[in-house]
């Protein structure tokens, strides 16, 4: 488990190190990008690569070290052994030393040196074999060294003095020193032999016990290293699949519901690098898009409404001429087929001339709205007694509209209420707006028509019995060709007069307005400065 | 309700001749007509002798004259007040007792000749008409019956 606490070391850097694992939470980038910070995609992915490599290195390094320490542990078991072995067969050649010896100097004969003197042949090589081997380890050579020097003295010292004299008088040599000496040397060197394989035999317990170790370690790094790396590459697949493969899915799927003609969707979360770019990018395509589609379609929109509009005023430019027109015509035919006596003509002549008048009138309101929007309308300013010019007006409206009750009234009881102005003109406005009154109102029905000066403006109100304007339509009054209900009430006209109207009362520095509502008849009415 | 425009006016172009003709005799016909100088147009064109003529300025007014006269036929505008023209065309074509009266739509629409015939108008003639065509129009389906 040791193993695996130092890998857990190494994944706990490559997390701490690793922050394109932490980008696969889709808020993470939107905070890095708008702090213009966010790395390239091609860079996380480097330095994921990168670190991953780096793990798998490191854990394979350790790996190999282990071995290598585990091979090197093995070896050094191995040679631990071949000492003892070389020690003890050594130990052997003392034990025939000591067993010839014994033999021959108690029976005295000569077989028992065969022994001895093939011991004492072998004696150089076995003691320069454990030196050699005991070389690595200095106080093991020294103790070796040590062993093989009594071993030397114990025979040039003892077994072959003891010969010597054994072949000569073998009572002396069977004596009891020899004997005691003889067995003082041997125990000494087993007592050194024995201390030599002890150390040697706790070393090669060391040596075995250390490559195990080693082995566990190279074990447990190897299984935690395999782990940990598969680890890395599961995470490593997870960030590529979340950060990478689902964006550019997701983003994959939007263009084809965008193509399909969902305009509205927007993709979530940005992703990093190069894959938050190409959400951004999405989004900012749609929005782009959607909003082109929204302008186009107010511009088509607006398109319909000018084509309505414009197919309205053909209508009512139609409507507005051909009705004087037929009466001019119709009358001129007449007149060229058949003889009618002087009255009739002077009557038809009559009815051709104010129809034809109508009709340039007509040409007059169009060429006036469009003098009104070059702004090339000219007022004369002289002295106009607006009283005296309504009473022309209502008067002249009471010939022509039978139908109708025209009453007249000076509020202030005053019968003079003069402004500065083109009495032509202010005449238009209040022919139109009695024209508009009679035209709205019902047959029978009546028209109030009054005037009134008061700190410093005249003022004329033009009230009707019609249907009234309804609250939705107030805004659209003062539109040019605009007609409210006028044409299912089958009133004619072209929707100009009240602009022209306006225009003219506000060229002359005044005010045009209403009051009314569906239902209950309108009041129309203007005011001028009077001069001081 | 509003006082109606309608007038009943006797054979005015030529009351010489007119005032010899019993009144049964004569065909009755209602002007729907807003403009009082095509009112006008349309009793000169169609000459006085033969016709009785009644005014409408207003869509109520010829539908009520309409149900209350049966007459022999109506001369329609389309632009009326208080009451479009399809609309009195249509009541006087969902009444069974109005079968026999014929109608002459005269309008300054360019466009509702497919309306006004599908919705039961014998004739559909555009302002500015020919005198001349519209008393053709009217002889020929007055004849007719």
């Amino acid at each position: 488990m040791s193993a695996t606490a130092n890998t857990t070391g190494a994944q706990v850097r490559t997390q701490a190190a690793a922050p394109p694992r932490g980008t696969s939470s889709p808020r993470a980038p939107v905070a890095t990008s708008a702090e213009g910070r966010s790395a390239s995609l091609a860079t996380r992915m480097i330095v994921a690569s990168s670190i991953l490599a780096l793990v798998v290195a490191a854990v394979f390094a350790a790996f190999l070290v282990s071995t290598i320490e585990l091979r090197h542990s093995t070896g050094r078991a191995s040679h631990s052994k071949d000492v003892s072995i070389a020690a003890l067969q050594l130990e052997a050649l003392v034990v025939d030393l000591e067993t010839g010896l014994r033999g021959f100097v108690l029976t005295g004969s000569p077989r028992f040196l065969a022994p001895l003197t093939r011991a004492r042949k072998e004696l150089p090589m076995r003691s320069s074999g454990l030196i050699r081997l005991s070389a690595g380890e200095p106080r093991q050579e020294q103790r070796a060294r040590a062993l093989v020097g009594d071993i030397r003295a114990y025979v040039d010292d003892y077994v072959l003095p003891v010969v010597r004299i054994a072949r000569i008088d073998s009572a002396t040599a069977r004596g009891a020193v020899a004997t005691i000496e003889g067995k003082r040397r041997t125990d000494e060197i087993r007592s050194r032999f024995d201390r030599f394989l002890k150390i040697d035999s706790r070393r090669v317990a060391d040596s075995v016990a250390s490559a195990n170790g080693t082995a566990d370690v190279a074990i447990a790094i190897g299984a935690a290293g395999l782990a940990a790396t598969t680890l890395l590459v599961l995470a490593f697949g997870l960030f590529l699949a979340r950060s990478i493969a689902r964006p550019v899915r997701e983003a994959a799927e939007g263009a084809k519901r965008l193509a399909d003609g969902d305009l509205s969707l927007r993709l979530p979360g940005a992703g990093p690098g190069e894959v938050g770019e190409l959400t951004r990018a999405f989004n900012s395509m749609a929005e782009s898009i959607q909003r082109g589609r929204t302008e186009l379609e107010s511009q088509n929109e607006q398109l319909r409404e000018s084509e309505r509009v414009k197919s309205e005023l053909v209508s009512i430019v139609s409507h507005e001429v051909r009705t004087p027109l037929a009466s001019v015509l119709g009358f001129t035919s007449l007149m060229l087929q058949h003889d009618f006596d002087e009255e009739a003509r002077r009557r038809y002549l009559g009815i051709i001339d104010s129809q034809a008048r109508r009709l340039a009138q007509l040409v007059e309101d169009f060429l006036d709205a469009r003098r009104l929007e070059e702004g090339k309308l000219e007022l004369r300013r002289e002295p106009v007694d607006l009283g005296a010019l309504l009473e022309e007006e209502v008067e002249l409206f009471r010939g022509q509209s039978s139908g109708h009750e025209l009453r007249l009234e000076a509020r202030d009881g005053s019968r003079s209420h003069v402004v500065l102005g083109d009495s032509g003109r202010l005449a238009q406005v209040v022919a139109n707006l009695l024209s508009n009154a009679i035209k709205y109102s019902p047959e029978g029905g009546a028209v109030d028509v009054s005037i009134s000066g008061a700190e410093g403006w005249v003022s004329v109100f033009v009230r009707d019995q019609g249907f009234g304007i309804p609250e939705e339509q107030h805004a659209q009054v003062f539109t040019k060709f605009f007609r409210g209900d006028a044409a299912t009430h089958g009133i004619p006209g072209t929707g100009l007069g009240l602009v022209l109207s306006r225009e003219i009362v506000e060229a002359h520095g005044g005010e045009m307005g209403f009051d009314s509502s569906a239902g209950a008849g309108a009041v129309f009415w203007f005011r001028l400065r009077s001069p001081d | 309700m509003y006082g109606t425009y309608a007038t009943v006016l006797r054979g005015q172009v030529n009351s010489a001749q007119s005032a010899g003709a019993p009144a049964t005799d004569r065909w009755m016909v209602l002007i729907c007509e807003d403009e009082a100088t095509l009112r006008e147009l349309v009793r000169i064109s169609l000459g006085g002798d033969d016709y009785e003529f009644v005014d409408a300025a207003d869509g109520v007014s010829g539908a009520q004259l309409a149900r209350q006269l049966q007459p022999d036929l109506v001369v329609l505008d389309l632009m009326l007040p208080l009451r479009s023209g399809l609309e009195v065309l249509e009541e006087i074509r969902s009444d069974a007792r109005l079968a026999h009266t014929r109608v002459v739509v005269i309008t300054a629409s360019s466009n509702r000749r497919e309306a006004v015939l599908a919705a039961g108008a014998d004739r559909f003639i555009r302002k500015p008409f020919e005198p001349a065509e519209l008393r053709m129009a009217v002889e020929e389906l007055l004849d007719k019956r």
